[in-house]
């Protein structure tokens, strides 16, 4: 009840156009078993790049299969809503959806080198798009494959063509992944830590490669990675997620320079790889809950240094909290600490009755 | 590529030395001495003298060393002449090409049908894992694994031949008489091949390069056949070859009870008999089709994996 009163609307910017992405309430999970992510909700707009965050089994690249709706088996969507350009998709048969893969919706994946087939061409697979969307002869397919991978930055793309994905090197392999996930023009870019598997030069040419494909199609892109020089590097927004849920969005600036939430305060403490006066690296203590995991309260609680120096950390181990505005507009997070105080005080009072329901029934 | 492709003939050339010596040494290490041997068959007794002994034994060439007659051996060989049959008296190399010409068509026959069904078999078993198709699939493969052919062949014998009188029961003679013995030799490689078929595809399956093609909006159809099959074929090729080996060198229960005169019934009478020439020269035949089967399908390897191909040629 409390969450539907105060979960805020993302503020959006004025500047920018028509949401190309809503996800809204989206869980995933087994079914009869329990959720791995838990009441998602995201939008992205024409042109933007949005940066999922998060440390390793956040659930940041379940989203993403689950947005492309190739999950692993077993693992099914339980609810929510994913609108592309407005459309519902979730709906949708396997072979209608089949007609939004890679034509509106489109996936890069961390390790190009063995999402590419050893035993077929790039320029073969970076031209199987093109020619299940936009049904080409072979003469166009192989025109347009060699404008793309010239376009992203391959030389000799006639010969390169002709390679096998074990020919070329990881910062190849994912140009030809870039040429192929762009080959039928989509509106939105999944990118699933890209640059993870690169070596630090080759990342920066990947990035650039991207923002610049980004500006000339007005591309909208989902970045997921753990890295957040790269989300400063070329993210407009940011939304961190922890546990299968998000725990706090906002702009690039807000999030990086002013956190609100006690996660994203540490994930940003430890990214900077400061010693401590013993000389120790800063680390979250503690680890993150099992994801199907039930857990009453905040998910973040038990590693939680901000919730002990609040007044009430009872509130916090027995009411979950909503995604609440923090500061400035647009920017809100899932943390009872720094809430406004109408928020705090009915926090408290659901736990107040909680607590006494306890009692009676004791 | 030529180069890789060289070193497999040398390769192949060695092996085929090696064993040919281990051919031509059969009558000194063997139980049978082929000079009795050859005594028996052409006087029809046992009792000899020795001076009768001594003759042959010099008609043979048997008194030079080793390496001599092995060369001398080697040289007949290499033209074809693996000399006469003790027992037929006929140029033995005109009875094992009548018998590899049988052997290679009752095997490609059993082996193709067996191919042919396990590929399609064990691909959409891959496709619907735990399904009902997926079950009775591997019910079956496992049963044709474990029916023993000397319990096969004469049920189907009498099921199709003596019962239902659609084919003929036994002998060699024109297309329907290849049926039975290959259906009855199908049935074990048809079990094995599908159940490595479903299990590598399932592999393949279960791969990113899957998920990805998936993503570029590829109907699950089109990304079996583009990217799933290649892959999953190559466990099954090899096996396709041990088994093409070990079937052109004789299925001898299946060509006994079916009365087909194949390699297994020449090199198991050669034994029987002690007729070394014709032992010899099916072995040689045997071995060397096994090492050239070996070859190409190292060469088909490359076709299907360009990995390998590259691999090879570099190193």
């Amino acid at each position: 009840m409390l969450a539907n009163q105060t979960t805020v609307q993302h503020q959006l910017r004025p500047e920018v156009c028509a949401p190309v992405l809503e996800v809204e309430h989206l869980t995933v999970g087994v079914p009869g078993v329990g959720a791995i992510i838990n009441d998602l909700n995201l939008t992205i707009r024409r042109g933007e790049v949005l940066a999922l965050v998060g440390e390793s089994g956040s659930g940041k690249s379940m989203t993403a299969r689950s947005l492309m709706r190739l999950m692993p088996s077993g693992i099914s969507i339980l609810e929510g809503s994913v609108r592309i350009c407005g459309e519902e998709v979730l709906s949708l048969p396997e072979d209608k959806f089949n007609e939004y893969r890679g034509a509106r919706i489109a996936m890069l994946f961390q390790q190009p080198h063995v999402m590419l087939d050893p035993t077929c061409t790039v320029g073969a697979q970076a031209g199987e798009a093109l020619h299940v969307h936009q049904h080409l002869t072979a003469e166009e397919e192989h025109e347009r494959v060699v404008q793309l991978f010239r376009d992203v930055g391959i030389p000799e793309p006639e010969e390169r063509m002709k390679c096998y994905p074990h020919q070329m090197s990881g910062g190849m392999a994912q140009r030809v992944m870039i040429a192929a996930a762009l080959s039928a023009d989509p509106d939105l870019l999944i990118a699933d830590e890209p640059t993870t598997a690169l070596d630090v030069t080759v990342q920066a040419q990947i990035l650039q490669l991207l923002d610049r494909k980004r500006r000339e199609r007005n591309l909208s892109i989902l970045l997921i990675t753990h890295d957040l020089s790269v989300v400063s590097a070329i993210a407009d927004r940011v939304a961190v997620m922890y546990s299968g849920e998000i725990v706090e969005q906002g702009t690039t600036d807000e999030i990086l320079h002013s956190p609100k939430h006690p996660y994203t305060q540490s994930l940003i403490h430890c990214s900077l790889l400061q010693a401590d006066e013993s000389g120790e690296l800063y680390a979250i203590p503690g680890t993150p809950p099992e994801l199907l995991s039930k857990i009453p309260g905040c998910r973040f609680r038990s590693r939680c240094q901000v919730a002990e120096k609040w007044g009430h950390p009872e509130v916090c181990s027995r009411v979950a909290p909503p995604m609440v505005e923090h500061g400035g507009p647009g920017c809100c997070a899932r943390c009872w600490v720094g809430a406004s105080n109408d928020i705090q005080a009915q926090a408290i009072r659901i736990c107040q009755t909680e607590l006494e329901g306890h009692r009676d029934g004791c | 590529m030529p180069i890789f492709i060289l070193r497999r003939f040398a390769v192949l050339a060695l092996a085929l030395l090696v064993v040919t010596f281990l051919v031509f040494l059969i009558p000194y290490i063997g139980e049978t001495d082929p000079v009795r041997a050859l005594a028996r068959a052409r006087f029809g007794r046992l009792d000899l003298d020795a001076a009768t002994i001594e003759a042959l034994r010099l008609e043979l060439g048997m008194h030079r060393p080793l390496i001599v007659q092995y060369l001398d051996w080697l040289r007949s060989a290499v033209t074809g002449d693996f000399g006469n049959s003790y027992m037929s008296r006929e140029p033995v190399v005109e009875q094992v090409w009548s018998a590899l010409k049988v052997s290679v068509v009752l095997t490609l026959a059993s082996l193709g049908f067996a191919f042919a069904v396990a590929v399609p078999a064990g691909s959409i078993a891959a496709l619907r894992q735990g399904g009902s198709f997926d079950m009775a699939t591997k019910s079956l493969s496992q049963a044709f694994v474990a029916v023993p052919e000397y319990w096969l062949a004469p049920m189907s014998i009498l099921v199709f031949a003596l019962y239902l009188g659609w084919l003929p029961s036994a002998g060699w003679r024109g297309p329907e008489s290849v049926i039975l013995p290959a259906l009855a030799l199908s049935l074990r490689p048809m079990g094995y091949f599908t159940q490595v078929m479903r299990a590598s595809m399932i592999d393949v399956l279960n791969s990113p390069h899957i998920v990805a093609a998936h993503s570029r909006g590829l109907s699950v159809r089109r990304t079996l056949i583009a990217h799933g099959l290649r892959n999953a074929l190559l466990p099954v090729i090899t096996l396709f070859s041990v088994w093409m080996a070990g079937l052109l060198g004789g299925a001898v229960v299946i060509e006994v009870i079916f009365a087909v005169p194949g390699m297994g019934r020449l090199v198991y009478s050669a034994i029987v008999n002690g007729d070394i020439p014709v032992l010899q020269a099916g072995l040689v035949a045997i071995v060397t089709l096994a090492v050239v089967i070996n070859t190409v399908t190292d060469l088909a390897y490359t076709v299907l994996n360009p990995v390998v191909r590259i691999d090879n040629a570099t190193a």
